[in-house]
């Protein structure tokens, strides 16, 4: 034991299949998901406390099954006879990044409404969740598609080069807003530790949770990257989380960014090596599958006004990867540990190997 | 090969208990469901994991060892087991699944080892070989899981929907 103790901290918690087993039988960890009546129940007091007056609520529906937020689209009716569509997301306590707060998304929605960078107004949030028992919020429907990351569009190359094109001048846009005296400025840190190296420490110590396996360069490389993150061009508002899938489209125009959980301030290089991960581009080094990654940079920096640096980008397409496999470690932690009997997260268990190979490589080129 | 057969096993069938069987009001249906079920608990008590790419791994971490213990010879580093650790014990997977797991922190610590400022300061071309050789043979261990791994299926999964 003495010698795991010199090693990486990731090494120190990886679990013994014993204490695996231990830990999996606690009640407390058996997951929760709540089900549709009572979520509907806790939406209604919720609007007819936040609205004033009696609301009515119709088609009350879930739209994805997804892995972390769970979304609900509806109508609420008031008793003066409006309507409006919108949509409820909820944070629920055995989702792949419990415990959620739903500040960074409802600060997000707040400062960039009426920018250039397109986002759902948001309507109502409760952080508490005492009526539901777990963080959610509320937004405006805005119509339009997500398109499918992970498989080649059937969408022509034309109206993908459009789509793309925007993604980038949105981006652009993004990066280039002073978030100094919005709400999101609320999400810079006090510390003396810089904005980017929070963001990286905090997906280490996502890593550092106790699971099955230990990845000795998921542990070293982890160091690495904190030890030599670069200084930002600019410190700016970053997604988190900014890639194709992650926006709607209708009629050959972007109609809003979604997902903003993961939303922080940083090194805009974050966001740019994030989208050109080939996994969420058909598996193409090419931006939706048609932008060439020069062009990318190139029309980024007119959008942005932010020079690009390629040491950086390198270092931050790594970050991406250790991001993805921190991510995938949570999914293995849930099912392994937590026995959260979802396969879709065992599945994930198995992309591991693929990942680091992938990081090793990213991390021989940042150096 | 991350995570146990049997944990493997009894996820599928409480997911199929909990998530197919509700949903699933057909007879037939719900037949074919207790029926995987039932061939499940059976893989439970006839099958594991297969012994050899196990195996095949801890022999890549005994060469990356062995080649350490060649470089590192004038420097002073964390401990190298007796090589080959799989000598005398038995081809059984789950004792050859914490060697290798064992064989993974023990890369780890010389990894961190060979880097650091002890490691550089002694022999830097030393160091920075055995660096580059821990990385490359972990690499070469994933490569063996690699091997087994299925065609990503992560749009079906993702969506739910067929093809991708």
């Amino acid at each position: 034991m003495a010698r795991l103790h010199a090693v990486g901290k990731l090494m120190q918690v990886a679990v013994a299949p014993k204490e695996r087993s231990s830990q999996s039988q606690d009640p407390a960890r058996a997951p929760v998901v709540p089900d549709e009546t009572t979520v509907r129940s806790a939406l209604e007091r919720h609007l007819r406390r936040e609205l004033g007056s009696e609301v009515e609520i119709d088609g009350f529906e879930r739209k994805s099954s997804g892995f972390s937020w769970i979304t609900y689209s509806f109508v609420a009716k008031t008793t003066a006879g409006a309507s409006r569509k919108l949509i409820l997301r909820v944070g629920p306590p055995n989702g792949l990044f419990a415990p959620y707060s739903v500040l960074p998304q409802v600060r997000a929605l707040q400062s960039l409404s009426g920018t250039h960078v397109p986002v759902p107004g948001l309507v109502s949030f409760d952080q508490e969740g005492a009526e539901l028992g777990c963080p959610f919020f509320v937004c405006e429907h805005v119509e339009g598609d997500v398109p499918v990351p992970w498989a080649g569009s059937k969408l022509s190359e034309e109206h993908r080069r459009d789509i793309a094109g925007q993604f980038i001048a949105i981006l652009g846009e993004l990066h280039r807003l002073d978030w100094r005296g919005t709400q999101l400025a609320s999400l810079q840190g006090g510390s003396e530790e810089r904005d980017e190296v929070r963001a990286i420490a905090g997906w280490c110590a996502s890593l550092e949770r106790p699971t099955a396996r230990y990845y000795p360069l998921l542990d070293w490389g982890g160091r690495w990257l904190l030890e030599n993150c670069p200084l930002p061009p600019r410190r700016t508002i970053v997604h988190g989380d900014y890639r194709i899938g992650n926006f709607l489209e209708r009629e050959k125009r972007i109609t809003a960014i979604l997902d903003w959980e993961l939303v922080h301030l940083g090194d805009p290089h974050e966001d740019l090596a994030w989208a050109l991960m080939p996994t969420f581009n058909g598996r193409s080094k090419k931006l939706y599958g048609v932008l060439e990654r020069d062009e990318v940079v190139d029309r980024y920096q007119r959008a942005s006004g932010v020079q690009i640096s390629a040491k950086s980008l390198s270092y931050y397409e790594a970050f991406a990867l250790y991001q993805a496999a921190a991510i995938q470690m949570r999914a293995v932690r849930a099912f392994e540990v937590d026995e959260f009997n979802d396969m879709r997260m065992a599945v994930m268990a198995s992309q591991m190997a693929s990942i680091v190979r992938a990081f090793d490589r990213a991390l021989e080129a940042a150096v | 090969m991350s995570t146990s057969f049997d944990r493997l096993i009894d996820g599928m069938i409480e997911a199929l208990q909990s998530h197919v069987l509700p949903r699933s009001g057909d007879e037939f249906v719900r037949g074919q469901i207790f029926s995987t079920i039932f061939a499940l608990n059976g893989l439970k008590l006839t099958a594991d994991w297969k012994a050899a790419p196990l195996l095949e791994q801890v022999r890549v971490q005994d060469a990356a060892l062995s080649e350490v213990g060649r470089l590192a010879v004038r420097m002073k580093h964390p401990p190298i087991p007796a090589l080959p650790r799989t000598e005398g014990i038995a081809a059984d997977p789950v004792v050859v699944e914490a060697l290798r797991d064992d064989g993974d922190r023990i890369l780890g610590e010389l990894l961190f080892w060979a880097s650091s400022e002890d490691a550089r300061g002694a022999d830097p071309s030393a160091a920075r070989e055995i660096e580059l050789l821990l990385r490359r043979s972990i690499c070469e261990q994933l490569k063996v899981e690699l091997a087994m791994t299925p065609k990503s299926m992560l749009h079906q999964i993702a969506t739910g929907e067929e093809g991708g």
